[in-house]
């Protein structure tokens, strides 16, 4: 058929023509040293996207013009799972036979970056594979711990030309991503064999927010050589009880769809020494309000954690706080957007008293945290800084949450009539 | 920093090593002394004046020596990329080689290579191996020949260098006592005209081409036998040769780039460099049906033995159903050559920054490769753990392969182990038997993961407590009461004779002689008899069926056992409680197996084989199957040796 379709092709413009070209060689070249590839361009996956009945439905056959692959733009991106392949080198001197000319980013492995003073050897995080007009982007993606893929940043070294391609238009690298491991399909697009996500426009939504931060690991170091850590066996089994909690937390909000980040103390424990923090008493999360959800309390009661006590309500300082094994707390907090700021509310429940925490806006971040893939807020000194003041680097033991938190503010008292609704205890 | 770079800036080192030569010869020529002691004052004043200028100029030069090898570490660290070989367009090196009874050192244009000035060690021969076109160093290795066997080890050595390089000796203190005339002979034959009147305390340097030209020798015979002969310093050049003459030409394929970078940079390894008919370094072992383990990360701990390492990877790398990509060598320090080594196999290595001494590094170590082991393979539930001083038995990963699954699905294991304390040429017997043990043997072992991050990571020992991790691990705090699996004949063996923990001797009386399994694709039995409850059924089974021997006879005696074959037999020694080991450990010591602690023991029961028969001893009363003991027997008690003796020893 490829006859037919290079008549068709034919009257096409030579630019067009040639991304399909380029994309088809390249295709070539990596199936000939077995190494399995999937197609993570947006724009094509966008096009793919609108048509993905069709393409799901007609696996083989030929398609009447160049749909995808000849339409315009600077690169096609591929990913690549890095343990599917064995780094030959026979595939460069292929490619190069081939005609491509090709750049390899490398640089340290973040999977051993939190780990006193151990050096690997530096890992490619992307290649870049240029033939005529057209370039091939392959991200190259790792697995992590927290059962995630993760891509790194791009980032040219000194020696490095600049002008190999127009870096600024990757879509890729700007900054390192988080994904779940993709279900993929093998479809026939432009009489082109490739593999892409089962689902492209649920990819295409996963990838607008999936920066990943690294923790900081060295700045952790530098804390616990301050504070030397707590090895003590209750610091110890606080620490695996806070793991399995949270694990369990991540888990059962997952499973419900509902987005949530580490705030509060978990947060700083995360970016302040990369850990739980072992004196703190509970595991605290954060959940924006427009995505509660009333299943929230039973799927955490079918999870075995019963609900300790609820304060506030929907419209207004909505709080819960749920039983963990032994005296391991779980606290979700909701937070309500304004204009200008978010923030939290806070209820005593003798008095009846309100409280609200103000934070600057944020967007939310994936990070790795106890073998986690979870959110945190990307700008986390704001917040923190938000939460705990200038001083967060020192470790306090006595906190108090109505009055320690820098950005606490007196919200008033809850009506009495109320009570009921809002201050509940079991 | 073993490696020499040609350097166009020496002119600080050249005047340092200028002056300090002049300085020995000042300070040791016996004749000058005399002449000092009993000269003028004249002469001691311009003695002092001369002194003192030395001194500062040493000191200036000390000076400028720091600052420059600051500069190296800065580059190092800031120019990652930079190629580890600069090809020096220079034609010719200068070579300084100093030898006394106190100190060798060589220089290569400025640069010293080797500086030993240490009181009672590097006595013997010093050995530096240059690369006759680069001039870096490619090995370094001292022959203690004033002991027995160093000169053989020497001349192993010297034969495996290759053609063309070049070599330099240079005799600390004492080299000739136990130089054969073998060794001699190959001094002989590199061209050295006095190697073969080497004698007592003689000292001796001498630069030559292997299978070519003599670059200079110096010699200086020891006038009397309590007397050393007097330093000499041999400064001589040696012309380089082009890359191209100082490499070999093998096929253009997929590996052999990895062969030639190696190659070109260290000695020592035979015929991997050999450029006629190199050894491979790609094995292809079969694969392994069925394998259950091919996704199993493999953790080699290693150190700065990098010809262990190449022994422990060659048969790592042989062994059916490796999947070398799961394989990550973890090197305690920056060492160059065992990463050379590592890359030499196209496996993944990571350098470790030593952080604390001794047995707390080690320890250190072993956490740091473990955590970085799981966080590089997230999905794996279990790890391999080897050292670099094992043989790996070829059927190490089929034998893992039919196990692994026990350790996932039985809570009560602790590990699985390719070792076998008591497994001994005389004392093991069935490559398809396994056991339980209350011991955690390691060298060669599977880690389960939740174990480590659960219980084991959380509360590893820290820097300051001087730890064994083993010792650590088999505390009863981390054990709490599980078992590990091994198997009857070992997997692995224990080959390394230098380490922490080794010396010749106790390699000898411990490691030498025990059993490794050399039989490919071993169906293991009764695998599922492992199992907690299982195993206890199965020990019943079998000491129900077991002949009691006679226990009025010696244990100790050969005879003690019938000269029967494939017989199962039991004998009760006393053990009063679960911690009383008296007896046993007699026995073991008379058997010939590990008798240092007890190892190797399920609920007061030790399984082995004597003469190719099962052979069970129970410790009663306190092992459950004491009730196995007919009344009539006597359980064997043997006694420890009296205290005054063991004072002595």
């Amino acid at each position: 058929n490829g006859a037919v379709f290079s008549k068709v092709r034919g009257s096409q413009s030579g630019q067009d023509s040639t991304r399909w070209h380029v994309v088809r060689k390249f295709l070539g070249l990596i199936s000939s040293h077995n190494i399995p590839v999937y197609l993570i361009d947006p724009l094509i996956l966008g096009l793919v996207g609108k048509d993905i009945e069709q393409i799901r439905s007609s696996p083989d056959g030929p398609s009447p013009e160049c749909k995808y692959f000849c339409a315009p733009r600077d690169f096609t991106t591929f990913a690549l799972l890095d343990k599917t392949w064995k780094h030959e080198v026979g595939l460069f001197r292929t490619a190069e036979k081939m005609g491509f000319q090709w750049l390899k980013i490398i640089n340290k492995d973040p999977r051993l970056d939190g780990m006193d003073d151990l050096s690997g050897v530096e890992i490619p995080l992307h290649y870049i594979f240029k033939l005529a007009s057209h370039a091939i982007h392959l991200v190259v993606f790792y697995e992590r711990s927290g059962n995630y893929l993760w891509h790194g940043p791009l980032r040219l070294k000194q020696h490095m030309d600049r002008k190999f391609v127009p870096f600024r238009k990757l879509h890729f690298g700007r900054y390192p991503g988080a994904y779940v491991k993709p279900e993929l399909l093998l479809v026939s697009i432009d009489d082109l064999k490739v593999q892409i996500p089962k689902n492209p426009s649920s990819f295409l939504e996963e990838m607008s927010h999936s920066r990943f931060l690294e923790c900081r690991y060295r700045e952790a170091r530098a804390f616990f050589q301050l504070y030397p850590d707590d090895a003590s066996p209750d610091a110890v089994e606080f620490r695996k009880k806070a793991k399995s909690l949270l694990h369990l937390a991540a888990l059962t909000l997952d499973n419900l769809g509902v987005k949530f980040w580490l705030s509060s103390g978990t947060c700083l424990g995360w970016y302040r020494q990369c850990n739980v923090i072992p004196h703190s008493k509970d595991v605290d999360l954060g959940v924006f309000i427009t995505d509660y959800k009333a299943d929230i309390i039973p799927a955490f009661q079918k999870a075995g954690l019963p609900l300790k006590h609820k304060f506030g309500k929907v419209e207004d300082s909505l709080e819960l706080s749920f039983q963990g094994e032994d005296d391991v707390k779980l606290d979700i907090f909701f937070f309500y957007e304004e204009d200008d700021h978010i923030w939290n509310g806070g209820t005593q429940a003798k008095s009846g008293k309100k409280f609200k925490y103000l934070f600057p806006k944020f967007t939310l971040c994936w990070t790795e945290f106890v073998e986690l893939k979870v959110h945190v807020p990307c700008e986390t000194l704001q917040y923190v800084e938000a939460n705990y003041g200038p001083d967060w680097k020192v470790p306090v033991k006595t906190w108090d949450w109505k009055s320690s938190p820098s950005n606490v503010q007196y919200n008033g008292v809850w009506p009495v009539d109320e009570w009921d609704d809002v201050i509940q205890i079991f | 920093m073993d490696e020499w770079k040609p350097n166009p800036v020496v002119k600080p080192h050249k005047k340092r090593s200028w002056y300090l030569a002049w300085k020995y010869k000042l300070m040791n020529q016996r004749a000058l002394r005399k002449l000092c002691q009993t000269g003028a004052v004249l002469f001691l004043l311009v003695t002092v004046i001369v002194n003192i200028k030395l001194i500062l100029d040493t000191r200036r030069a000390a000076y400028e020596e720091e600052e420059e090898s600051a500069q190296d570490y800065d580059d190092e660290m800031l120019n990652v990329e930079a190629p580890r070989h600069p090809v020096s367009n220079k034609k010719v090196l200068d070579v300084e080689v100093y030898s006394s009874r106190s100190k060798v050192y060589v220089a290569v244009d400025g640069t010293t290579v080797l500086e030993d000035e240490a009181r009672e060690q590097g006595r013997g021969i010093h050995v530096i191996v240059l690369n006759q076109a680069t001039g870096h160093v490619m090995a370094k290795r001292v022959f203690d020949t004033y002991s027995p066997h160093e000169d053989e080890a020497m001349v192993l050595f010297l034969n495996m260098i290759a053609r063309g390089r070049i070599l330099i000796f240079t005799i600390k203190d004492e080299g000739s006592f136990h130089l054969k005339d073998t060794a001699k002979n190959v001094l002989k034959s590199l061209g050295s005209q006095v190697a073969p009147f080497l004698s007592w305390r003689d000292m001796w340097t001498f630069v030559g081409k292997k299978g070519g030209e003599v670059y200079g020798e110096k010699h200086a015979k020891s006038p009397a036998l309590s007397t050393w002969g007097d330093p000499v310093l041999l400064k001589t050049e040696v012309h380089l040769t082009s890359v191209e003459d100082a490499e070999c030409h093998w096929p253009d394929t997929d590996v052999n780039p990895r062969r030639k970078r190696f190659c070109s940079k260290v000695e020592g390894y035979g015929s991997v460099c050999s450029c006629k008919d190199p050894t491979p370094i790609e094995f292809n072992p079969d694969p392994l049906k069925d394998n259950k383990v091919f996704d199993v990360p493999v953790a080699v701990i290693a150190g700065n033995r990098p010809n262990y390492l190449y022994r422990m990877l060659r048969s790592l790398l042989s062994a059916q159903g490796v999947n070398p990509q799961m394989i990550t060598v973890f090197i305690d320090g920056y060492y160059e050559e065992p990463m050379d080594v590592v890359e030499l196999f196209g496996l993944s290595g990571i350098q470790h920054t030593p952080i604390s001494i001794k047995n707390a590094r080690v320890s250190q170590h072993y956490k740091a490769s473990l955590t970085a082991t799981f966080n590089l393979f997230p999905d794996a539930k279990f790890a391999v753990v080897l050292e670099e001083d094992l043989d790996i038995s070829v059927d190490f990963f089929s034998f893992l392969s039919q196990s692994i699954h026990l350790l996932e699905e039985d809570e009560s294991l602790y590990c699985i182990s390719a070792w076998n304390d008591q497994g001994y040429e005389h004392t093991a017997e069935d490559p398809s038997l396994l056991y339980r043990v209350e011991t955690m043997p390691g060298l060669g072992w599977v880690l389960r993961k939740s174990l480590y991050k659960d219980e084991l990571e959380p509360k590893w020992p820290t820097p300051e407590k001087l730890w064994d991790w083993d010792m650590w691990m088999r505390m009863p705090e981390q054990r709490k009461g599980r078992e590990c699996i091994i198997p009857d004949i070992s997997r692995s063996y224990h080959f390394g004779i230098v380490g922490l923990n080794m010396n010749g001797y106790f390699h000898e009386a411990y490691f030498k002689k025990h059993k490794f399994n050399t039989v490919p694709n071993v169906q293991l039995k009764n695998v599922e008899s492992l199992r907690k409850d299982a195993y206890e059924t199965e020990i019943h089974r079998l000491l129900g069926e077991a002949e009691v021997l006679d226990h009025s006879k010696n244990p100790c005696e050969d005879s003690f056992v019938p000269d029967t074959e494939g017989k199962v037999y039991v004998m009760f020694i006393r053990m009063e409680q679960e911690a009383d080991f008296t007896t046993w450990t007699q026995l073991a010591k008379c058997l010939h197996i590990w008798d240092l602690d007890v190892r190797g023991n399920h609920k007061g029961l030790w399984r082995l084989f004597r003469k190719k028969n099962h052979f069970l001893v129970v410790g009663v009363p306190a092992s459950p199957y004491s009730s196995k003991k007919p009344s009539s027997v006597t359980p064997i008690y043997m006694e420890p040796p009296a205290k005054e003796e063991g004072a002595v020893a």
